[in-house]
């Protein structure tokens, strides 16, 4: 038996349609059984309808054997049931809650209609924080934010990884301050989206990819600003998971100072945008232009000031040398002056002048001695000698 | 030689070198050698630094699939 299918094309417009289903000779119409039947419903909806999106207001949210999830997306006017893994579940989900879902439509082999979705993320801004707030909880309670686990950023970078949009204007703007502040740095670049379902899994798989060839020193994951469903991404269970379980540090600078993401709190290192980011990695080489300059300038002064610390002590020590010379001088030339005053006063002349004499010879009766005088010499006999009393 | 050592050493070996200058060990024969060796690392560090590139790859790796 052969399925003949017609797109709209062949019929002028319109979406395709089953003409027949044909016998061997062309022209009879075979009944179907129900299992047929489903299985070309399924295919022509597979056909039309291979990936299609939906949103909607969750309702009947439920999770069977801790593995099947089924939950309705509804209108004001209109319902549709869905069904998921909760493997597939990547951020959590709840009754009221505005989403979106991708996937694809089919008739389950009973016979009901489902929205087969293999991915589904909150819209809007209540939606998106009620979700980030309980899966927030559930991380935070397994450890996944503690700060004893941040590590920090390698102070010499030379490889670095990126995960970005080339396209996005938050990595041009985190290329053009890296390399204004600095140089020297390999950066290899992981393309991927940055928004929308697809985004979560492409960034998973670069940072397997920089984890598993473990070249690059840490990884900047970046993204600038956005609506909070174009930030969504990022509060992402598997992302979030595998950010805090990256062997190589982790920075984010992702949307502005005030978008808090999980993927955020579980890195390393939250940069508040993408040029933040660039700061954070790297010093600024105009800065340390600076500061090298402000070493030269200290080794400039320090060496002025002792250069003149050392000539003011010679000059301090020729000051007291000299001194010391002059006490000396002064010492000794005290010392003469008294030993002068001594020799005057013990010169024979000096007592002459006070009207002594001196008597010279044999002091013995009938002798002759010899007298003098301040001015007279005389010859005189000695007539008697006689002790003192 | 510091052709080899990356700015970061460079720039602790500046330091040092200012440190000395500081130091009990400064002494004013030794001192101009000292000046002139942390001049020319000061000048090779400036230049290092205004030369310094970095190199973006895109990797070729497709991780939308």
């Amino acid at each position: 038996m052969n399925s003949v299918w017609s797109t709209g094309d062949d019929c002028g417009g319109g979406p395709p349609k089953l003409f027949s289903i044909l016998g061997e000779d062309n022209n009879r119409q075979d009944p179907l059984t129900p299992s047929l039947f489903i299985n070309v419903t399924n295919d022509l909806l597979a056909a039309n309808y291979e990936m299609i999106e939906i949103v909607g207001e969750v309702a009947s949210f439920k999770v069977n054997q801790g593995k099947w999830v089924f939950f309705d997306i509804k209108d004001d006017e209109a319902s549709v049931s869905c069904f998921m893994t909760l493997y597939q579940m990547r951020m959590p989900i709840e009754d009221g809650m505005r989403v979106i879902v991708r996937g694809t439509p089919k008739i389950t082999k009973w016979g009901k209609f489902s929205f087969t979705v293999n991915a589904v993320k909150p819209v809007g801004e209540g939606s998106i924080k009620k979700s980030f707030e309980i899966l927030k909880k559930k991380l935070t309670d397994e450890g996944l934010f503690d700060p004893a686990k941040k590590r920090p950023l390698p102070k010499d970078l030379t490889k670095l990884g990126v995960i970005s949009s080339t396209q996005a204007a938050g990595y041009a703007d985190f290329i053009k301050i890296l390399n204004a502040r600095w140089g020297g740095i390999h950066v290899q670049v992981a393309h991927t989206q940055v928004q929308g379902m697809d985004a979560p899994s492409q960034i998973v798989r670069a940072l397997k990819y920089f984890n598993e060839h473990g070249e690059v020193q840490a990884i900047a994951i970046l993204r600038g600003g956005g609506s909070a469903d174009d930030l969504s991404c990022f509060n992402d269970e598997e992302l979030t998971r595998a950010i805090a379980a990256s062997k190589i540090p982790i920075i984010t600078g992702i949307g502005h100072e005030v978008d808090e993401s999980l993927a955020d709190l579980a890195a390393d290192v939250r940069a508040s945008t993408p040029s933040n980011a660039a700061e954070m990695l790297v010093p600024d080489r105009n800065d340390m232009k600076l500061g090298i300059g402000m070493m030269i300038d200290r080794i400039d002064t320090i060496l002025f000031n002792r250069a003149d610390a050392e000539k003011k002590s010679a000059k301090e020590k020729i000051v007291q040398a000299t001194n010391a010379i002059y006490i000396q001088i002064r010492d000794a030339q005290a010392k003469v002056s008294n030993q002068l005053k001594v020799l005057v006063a013990m010169n024979p002349e000096t007592v002459l002048k006070r009207g002594y004499a001196i008597l010279n010879g044999d002091i013995s009766p009938g002798s002759v001695v010899e007298i003098t005088t301040i001015d007279k010499e005389i010859k005189a006999e000695v007539k008697e000698v006689n002790d003192r009393k | 030689m510091t052709e080899n050592k990356s700015i970061t050493q460079k720039i602790d070996e500046l330091t040092k070198s200012t440190d000395w200058f500081y130091s009990d060990d400064f002494t004013l024969d030794e001192a101009v050698k000292k000046y002139k060796e942390a001049i020319a690392l000061a000048k090779e560090l400036q230049k290092d630094l205004s030369d310094l590139q970095n190199e973006v790859e895109v990797l070729a790796e497709d991780f939308q699939k």
